[in-house]
């Protein structure tokens, strides 16, 4: 009995002790899991904050101090999104709490991780977003911080602060732009202005941003930042020293929330970054010195304008006259059926009035008109077929008459002049001599089975021996760089050297150019160029086009070679191309189809090979080899001649 | 006698008869009716949105599903659909959380407005996209995800790309053509 006493005394503990052994590890373990991954055992009162004109609550809080954390699902946070324009998104069970602001950008959290994204910065919370129930809670003043707002103490109360948080210096040439940004549409008022001192003062925001930085550039010296006012009505006055001679514009965008002090010289007008500037309204304290007018003989007072575009029937078709004030020079294209684009572009002019984009009848099919870029308007038409197109110049303008019949065989680029300019010289690219005999391929084939991808191509090259070979970038544009070695340099090399394995092969090879040079002209668009580049492959008929770049990526991660392609005639190509190239051991990265401009619009089969990356410090040692980049260029004239042995070309016209 | 009964069962004959027409004329004008509004309705454009990304390989594409606000009480399906857009854009051009390897648009790069006409959609990027690292690998990845993110909205099958709110035919030291919508096929 006694015995059976004593065990039911070791079975049943007395409470203290039952409560010394079992409760009281189990809660201080409980405490320790929950210091450890930083949960609030409880949930702090309300925080009550003034927020513009009203009182906001936020009632889903946890933590205090700065491991506060808000629920997504508060109230008053959602009346602080709703405010600012921001959204937020998350749903039970996601990782990932998205808040998207009204800038747009970006803001991303995630569950159990202190780092959290701004866009494309990665930052460090105080702490890691978590979920309690079904709701996920972020640290509070970091997602206040994301909207461009601070929580501040205002004696016992609290302050939700918009923020001036966005000083960007932009330079620009002799100019500099200071971009602002808050949480709230900015009201700079302008309350200093001499001619060494400037000071815009922004109400209803704080900053952190407060200090003095030196700039020295576009006719600016320092730029001093202060906070003053109270914490319920702050104020940002941001004061800059000009240099000589330097005057001072101010713009906003169109939503006020950002705002752009530029810098210049006389006569300079500051510009959003945001489309079509809005002048401020007038809310300055002393108005600015009145600003002098454009000197003569700068690019405004000698470019054309392209006044207006119209359309007018003429016999069985119509004719698109483009009325142009002043002198320029133009140029336009033509692509080949069943693409029957034809595009117009007027150099060094600007388009006065809105953008057109509207429907015709056939044959012109549709109007474009748009400034494509500073200086050049486009004029294009989307034919209904292979129309002829005639164009006539004149000192007034240029039209354009589009008949109702096909032509075959049009021509497919020209240039003009309209009033005194003289259009620049064609650049015609170099031409090989022709080999003393063919390649042995049995060119008169014409079989059905050897077009195996999509659909049969129905080109028919008018030099069924020529290549054309296109090195990438090249002159003033230099591609892809890295500690002074350029693409444009390594894509040309490669270039000559395939040059001379396929000469040596007998194929007549044309290079869209041969020295470092621009194909279409010095600084020129970039559309410019990849056209010209076609237009050498496509008005010479050639068989084949094969473009050599380099590739890069902003961290050194990838490395191989990929053959980029857009057209079903151009996969053929581009397998025997790839396998070559890495049979020798390099990564094979496959190939990759894309909307490619110059693979795109060469009419016959095509690829753009991306030889390695520049990149990568292992490809960047291979590019950087002579020996290397002479396998390359072996590899892909074994790919070509692969290809041509497989694939030959039907219907070949009678040489 | 039997005159009458002819008559009568005449005139039952034309009341069947046209009964027949105006409810075969019912039918069609309900098909028609069914058909121009499930083809002329708005698209339905769910809770949520995918947000394509390119993976590093250049080609393989992930995704992440984004939570897609309601359509609020004044908004037309037209706003909805081009709100829906712009966010879609948004989150293709943010990109997945930073610790989600992908190909990303050059930092800075935001979408300033989109717009929507027919199945076209048009995103206005800034300038800062024209920062590129300098290949196809980076430019066909940031606008393939873009293309598979902005055309997973119902009603969307075409992307033109404008930047700084012009009309670009490539990126500046570019290579891929962006004067026509892009679409998946293109990728």
């Amino acid at each position: 009995m006694s015995r059976s006493v004593a065990r039911t005394f070791k079975l049943r503990p007395s409470l203290p002790r039952f409560a010394a052994n079992r409760v009281l590890p189990g809660l201080l373990s409980v405490a320790l899991l929950c210091v450890a991954l930083r949960v609030p055992a409880v949930a702090d009162a309300p925080i009550k904050a003034l927020f513009g004109a009203q009182t906001i609550a936020f009632s889903h809080v946890a933590g205090s101090g700065a491991a506060t954390a808000i629920g997504v699902n508060d109230p008053g946070l959602r009346e602080v999104l709703r405010e600012t324009g921001a959204t937020v998104t998350w749903r039970p069970g996601e990782r990932y709490v998205l808040i998207t602001t009204a800038a747009p950008l970006v803001v991303s959290f995630a569950i159990g991780d202190r780092r959290y994204d701004v866009g494309s910065i990665v930052l460090q919370a105080s702490i890691a977003p978590y979920v309690r129930g079904n709701e996920a809670y972020l640290p509070l003043s970091e997602l206040l911080r994301s909207l461009d707002l601070a929580l501040r103490p205002d004696g016992s109360a609290w302050v939700v602060q918009p923020q001036l948080a966005w000083l960007d210096v932009r330079t620009w040439g002799n100019r500099t732009d200071i971009v602002a940004r808050a949480g709230v549409p900015l009201r700079p008022r302008l309350v200093t202005d001499t001619p060494a001192t400037v000071a815009y003062e922004f109400d209803g925001v704080g900053t952190s941003l407060t200090g003095t930085r030196n700039i020295n550039a576009g006719g600016l010296r320092t730029m001093q930042v202060v906070q003053s006012g109270s914490v319920r009505d702050p104020k940002t006055i941001v004061t800059v020293q000009l240099a000589p001679g330097a005057t001072h514009d101010i713009v906003r965008s169109d939503d006020g929330r950002d705002a752009v002090i530029g810098f210049g010289p006389v006569g300079f007008t500051a510009q959003t970054p945001f489309g079509e500037a809005t002048p401020l309204p007038a809310v300055q304290a002393n108005a600015a010195p009145a600003e002098a007018p454009p000197a003569a003989g700068t690019e405004t007072a000698t470019g054309a304008t392209v006044t207006a575009v119209t359309v007018a029937p003429a016999g069985d078709g119509f004719v698109v006259a483009i009325g142009v004030n002043g002198n320029a020079a133009f140029e336009w294209h033509r692509l080949r059926d069943p693409d029957n684009r034809f595009w117009i572009d007027v150099k060094n002019a600007q388009l006065q009035g809105a953008p057109i984009d509207q429907p015709e009848p056939a044959p012109l099919g549709a109007l474009r008109v748009r400034q494509i870029d500073p200086t050049t308007v486009r004029v294009a038409l989307s034919l209904s077929g292979p129309k002829s197109v005639t164009i006539s110049p004149a000192t007034n303008g240029v039209s354009i008459a589009v008949g109702s019949q096909d032509v075959a065989d049009a021509v497919r680029a020209g240039s003009g002049s309209i009033g005194s300019v003289v259009a620049s010289n064609e650049q015609t690219a170099p031409v090989t001599p022709a080999p003393a005999d063919e390649s042995g391929t049995n060119w008169n084939s014409d079989s059905e089975s050897s077009w195996k991808f999509g659909p049969r191509s129905t080109y028919v090259p008018a030099n069924p021996r020529l290549i054309v070979i296109d090195p990438g970038h090249g002159g003033s544009d230099r591609g892809a760089t890295r500690n002074g070695t350029a693409e444009a340099d390594l894509a040309l090399d490669m270039a000559r050297r395939l040059n001379g394995i396929l000469v040596a092969r007998g194929w007549q090879v044309r290079l869209t150019h041969d020295t470092d040079v621009d194909v279409y002209a010095p600084n020129d668009s970039a559309h410019d160029e990849l056209q010209a580049r076609v237009d050498v492959a496509n008005n010479a008929g050639a068989r084949m086009f094969v473009s050599i770049h380099v590739n890069s990526f902003i961290n050194s991660g990838p490395y191989g070679t990929t053959c980029y392609i857009s057209k079903p005639s151009d996969v053929a190509l581009a397998k025997d191309v790839e396998h070559e190239l890495t049979s020798d051991g390099t990564k094979d990265d496959g190939i990759v189809k894309s909307h490619l401009y110059v693979t795109l619009h060469t009419l016959m089969p095509a690829v753009l090979v991306e030889t390695a990356f520049l990149s990568n410090p292992s490809d960047y040692a291979l590019l950087t080899s002579p020996e290397w980049r002479q396998r390359v260029a072996q590899s892909i004239a074994d790919g070509i001649t692969r290809y041509a042995s497989q694939y030959p070309v039907p219907n070949q016209p009678s040489q | 006698m039997n005159d009458a009964v002819a008559v009568a069962q005449k005139r039952a004959s034309n009341v069947r008869g046209n009964r027949t027409v105006a409810l075969a004329f019912l039918l069609v004008v309900v098909v028609v009716g069914t058909w121009f509004y499930l083809s002329h309705r708005p698209p339905e454009l769910g809770n949520a949105v995918t947000v394509y990304y390119t993976k590093l390989d250049g080609t393989t594409l992930g995704n992440l599903s984004v939570s897609l606000r309601p359509r609020e009480p004044g908004e037309s399906a037209d706003e909805h659909l081009r709100n829906a857009v712009l966010y879609a854009a948004v989150q293709a051009v943010a990109g997945p959380p930073s610790d989600v390897q992908a190909i990303r648009f050059p930092p800075g790069t935001r979408v300033q407005g989109a717009s929507v006409s027919g199945s076209t959609a048009t995103v206005d990027l800034s300038t800062d996209v024209e920062r590129q690292a300098g290949g196809a690998f980076g430019e066909t990845g940031e606008f393939k995800a873009l293309t598979y993110t902005v055309t997973a909205v119902p009603g969307i099958t075409g992307v033109k790309i404008t930047v700084g709110g012009q009309s670009l035919p490539t990126l500046p030291g570019g290579h891929l053509e962006l004067d026509e919508p892009l679409r998946r096929s293109d990728f």
